[in-house]
């Protein structure tokens, strides 16, 4: 028993030593790529990728945004990864922390001016999104404005996200104000919460998951997963907002890892930003770079842009004014 | 003569301290230090900020109320389940059914609990169509309740079935003989010896429901809890580590009221020389009562997960519901699934083989040996405190602790942090087994000439082969549904099986996580069965043995 038992231990040493060294020689050669992105953005991505010659070499792994933000903020240059796509926003703080990115080596001609540290790959808009079955049984009006969405009438049907725990909702206080005003954003964002009620949801993709199972019939999230949803037959409609449909860019950017920083990394977010675009555009039809066009069609309704630059701290400005509205 | 004794005990003793002083005093000392330091050097301005930040006293209050609430119903619920087992005639088809039905919620991930819930008693869901109205309002307390009690279920009732098993039945009849009336021999004979258990389970589900995040943020509504302000501050849009390390460290308070409350509890249990079977009093109506009632228990739980099972055999819940096999074939043709699915049982495997021997051992400490009260304290302190640390933050913890060392990104890491992580269960199943075995087998043994390895190997273990099986598919399970601390320390290489259910609740593709949840749930009941064959060809050996 006694010589079993030592066999064992040694098995399972030998287990440990094997975990523990195992992983060292093929992690080096392949690119390893963390992004928060959406399931079409990944592909778009991944086609870029395959199609210029990279095709093995590199690993996507994707995460929530919140999950990936704590990873960037704990880990800081030690993070596995040596590429990100992100909210452009977290990697603004990212940077500010642990001085993480390299300056990217290649230039891309975008429309705006970005930190030499990342470029967008997408540019994501809120809508108002319906359930077209639960507005027919509900005899609901379809709102056309997000102002629209403090009506009385819409009480227990509507479901937002908070802004404290997703971005996605910051796309709604950025119309709000800049169509109104701080003061007037205030009364109308107290109507929605009340309205909103049970349905003010943690996670970006909340209020659409309540919107489908029928819990709702208004929501506000992220267009392109609504536009989505149509396309594949659910009950589902989206409406572009009076106020505009206001934009979060999602950016690539290359961990900066000192000597063992891999080249190809750069090599690679400059063939996601030259070849991935035109797909990408096609699912998120707002144009980045110069020269871009949205596909016809697929545009939204309203686009718009803050007047100030995203920041974190305007983020936390707009904070404390949706808290002083619960 | 004394301190050659325990010289196998103390190493093991050390191992352990050294195993918890790595992986979970120093993650959350990590914590600690978030918490009160910030560029200028030490503070208390996180703490003043988070206490002043409003709703903040108004969640922890909420949180403490739901949790204690929950626990309550839970341990009541889980006695009357194990009780049917343990102390009543009722079929024995039927007492298998409920040894399965009850714990089969812990065989899915908790991620699918708040989504099952909306979708059989919102407003679309199965059970509102059944009965052609919502039953209740779903959003806030009661659906937290509905939650809470399944999630937790499963660990009361393991907890408390398992001492029930070690308890000696005929001091029943002896508190019959001896005039005692029913209510008092129910009290003297069953409640009494279980009062640690139920301390136990009351004081494990109450920190399941404190900190867990899933069911909340499904179904919470406008009830706030604690775990959503920890995730606001930890991982929301401005991710805040000071201050989520702030309500991670509150968090961590009740637990030390826990700790004196189980030791005053300690003093009530009691062990003894032998557990026999012996034939239970025939009475129909007590055996009809409890049948009618764990239906009844078990029916509502299932019918919540009833869901998990039509979804993805229908194209689009709930508004195109012909039948389809296209959700399964599209998630099983995913290549890289097989190999996600593959760490997921390698990573189970070793966590249940690794777990199991650390708890035996931690279990023999406190339970079998003379070691100081000093040493036992240490451990029953970690196993409390190990239950009270939200999977987030220990994720969390585990990657400002291990960033930049080779155990980073590597599987080691994701098996020791589940170890961790899980602790607490079957160390508290563990212990009160080996408590409820007679404390002088060791010294006996001795007296015969036998080592005390060979009293462990020879006498304990046998005597406490079932809890350890229990204990070895509890890890297992665990590890195959934990998602919350795995998240964070996963690469890219050594993802399971959750965290690919994690990305497609992102996108809302609801078909797709219930396909993989089925298919691990698949998996532990395959598993839980070979373990339970395993059980049954032991106690048949046994028998055949004794016979012979």
């Amino acid at each position: 028993m006694k010589k079993k038992m030592i066999r064992l231990l040694l098995a399972a040493t030998l287990t440990v030593s094997t975990l523990l060294t195992g992983c060292g020689d093929s992690a080096a050669s392949q690119v390893v790529i963390y992004s928060n992105a959406d399931d079409e953005a990944v592909t778009a991505m991944k086609n870029a990728l395959d199609g210029n010659g990279y095709e093995g070499k590199y690993i996507i792994q994707t995460f929530g945004t919140s999950e990936l933000g704590g990873k960037l903020l704990a880990e800081g240059k030690d993070i596995e990864a040596d590429m990100v796509t992100m909210s452009s926003f977290y990697l603004d703080s990212a940077q500010k922390t642990n001085q993480m990115f390299r300056d990217l080596t290649f230039t891309s001609n975008a429309l705006d001016t970005y930190p030499s540290f990342y470029t967008p790959i997408t540019a994501q808009e809120g809508a108002i999104i319906l359930n077209t079955q639960m507005m027919q049984d509900n005899n609901l009006p379809a709102p056309t404005s997000i102002k629209d969405l403090a009506n009385p009438e819409y009480a227990g049907y509507l479901s937002v996200t908070d802004v404290k725990s997703s971005s996605t909702a910051w796309l709604l206080i950025q119309a709000l104000i800049s169509a109104y005003g701080e003061d007037e954003t205030k009364t109308i964002l107290t109507g929605i919460y009340k309205n909103a009620g049970d349905h003010i949801e943690e996670s970006g993709s909340g209020p659409l998951k309540k919107v489908r199972a029928g819990e709702v019939a208004v929501g506000f999230g992220l267009r392109h997963q609504a536009v989505a949803d149509k396309a594949a037959g659910l009950p589902v409609d989206y409406v572009d907002p009076a106020e505009g449909n206001f934009t979060l860019t999602e950016s690539v950017a290359v961990i900066d890892k000192g000597d063992k920083s891999n080249q190809m990394a750069m090599d690679m977010a400059e063939c996601i930003i030259k070849n991935g675009r035109k797909e990408l555009l096609e699912t998120y039809p707002i144009p980045v770079y110069e020269g871009e066009t949205a596909p016809a069609g697929a545009a939204s309704g309203n686009p718009q842009k803050f007047s100030e630059p995203l920041t974190a701290e305007l983020l936390k400005k707009h904070q404390e004014l949706s808290e002083e509205c619960k | 003569m004394k301190k050659s004794k325990n010289i196998e005990l103390k190493i093991i003793f050390i191992g352990i301290l050294l195993f918890f002083l790595t992986f979970f005093l120093l993650p959350l000392l990590s914590v600690i230090q978030k918490s009160v330091v910030d560029s200028e050097g030490v503070t208390l301005s996180h703490f003043a900020e988070v206490l002043q930040g409003g709703s903040f006293l108004q969640a922890l209050g909420n949180s403490l109320l739901i949790s204690a609430f929950s626990a309550v119903v839970t341990t009541v619920l889980a006695f009357i389940l194990a009780y049917s087992i343990q102390y009543t005639n009722m079929n024995g088809t039927l007492k298998k059914f409920i040894r399965t039905a009850t714990i089969l919620p812990m065989f899915l991930p908790t991620i699918t609990y708040g989504f099952a819930i909306i979708y059989s008693f919102g407003k679309e869901g199965l059970l509102t169509k059944l009965f052609g109205r919502q039953l209740f309002h779903l959003y806030g307390f009661n659906g937290l309740l509905l939650g809470y009690v399944i999630y937790t279920l499963p660990i009361s009732f393991m907890l408390l079935q398992n001492t029930m098993h070690y308890i000696d039945k005929k001091f029943t009849v002896v508190s019959r003989i001896m005039g005692d009336s029913v209510i008092r021999c129910f009290f003297t004979s069953v409640v009494r010896p279980m009062l640690g258990t139920f301390a136990a389970s009351f004081i494990q589900c109450f920190f399941l429901c404190f900190t867990d995040f899933g069911i909340p943020a499904s179904v919470g509504g406008k009830f706030e809890v604690v775990a959503g302000v920890l995730y606001n501050e930890m991982l929301g849009s401005i991710p805040d580590f000071n201050n989520g390390a702030v309500v991670a460290i509150i968090m961590l308070l009740p637990s030390v009221v826990s700790i004196t409350m189980l030791k005053i509890l300690e003093k009530y249990n009691i062990r003894y020389n032998k557990v026999s079977e012996i034939e239970l009093k025939k009475s129909k109506l007590r055996d009809m009562g409890f049948s009618v009632l764990s239906i009844v228990i078990l029916t509502c739980i299932l019918s919540v997960f009833a869901v998990i099972f039509v979804i993805p055999f229908v194209e689009e819940w709930p508004y195109r519901t012909t039948f389809t096999m296209a959700h399964i074939r599209q998630v099983l043709s995913d290549s890289a699934l097989l190999s996600v699915y593959g760490n997921s049982i390698y990573v189970s495997i070793l966590t249940a083989v690794i777990g199991s021997a650390v708890v035996y051992g931690a279990a023999l400490i406190t339970a079998r040996s003379t070691l100081s009260v000093k040493c036992k304290q240490i451990i029953e302190g970690i196993a409390l405190v190990t239950n009270t640390i939200p999977g987030m933050v220990l994720g969390i913890a585990f990657m400002l602790s291990f960033k930049g060392t080779p155990i980073q990104n590597g599987f080691i890491i994701i098996i020791v942090c589940n170890l961790v992580h899980f602790f607490s269960t079957p160390y508290l199943m563990m212990k009160s087994s080996l408590e409820k075995m007679n404390v002088s087998w060791e010294t006996t043994a001795r007296l015969m000439g036998d080592s005390w390895f060979k009293t462990i190997v020879r006498v304990v273990t046998p005597n406490a082969y079932t809890t350890i099986l229990e204990i070895f598919s509890y890890y297992f399970v665990n590890a195959m549904v934990t998602i919350s601390a795995i998240i964070f320390i996963a690469g890219a290489k050594t993802m399971v099986i959750t965290t690919k259910i994690k990305e497609l609740q992102y996108y809302n593709k609801f078909n797709d996580v219930f396909v993989l949840s089925l298919l691990i749930l698949l998996t532990n009941i395959v598993v839980k069965g070979m373990i339970q064959f395993l059980a049954n060809r032991k106690s048949n050996n046994k028998t055949k043995k004794e016979e012979s």
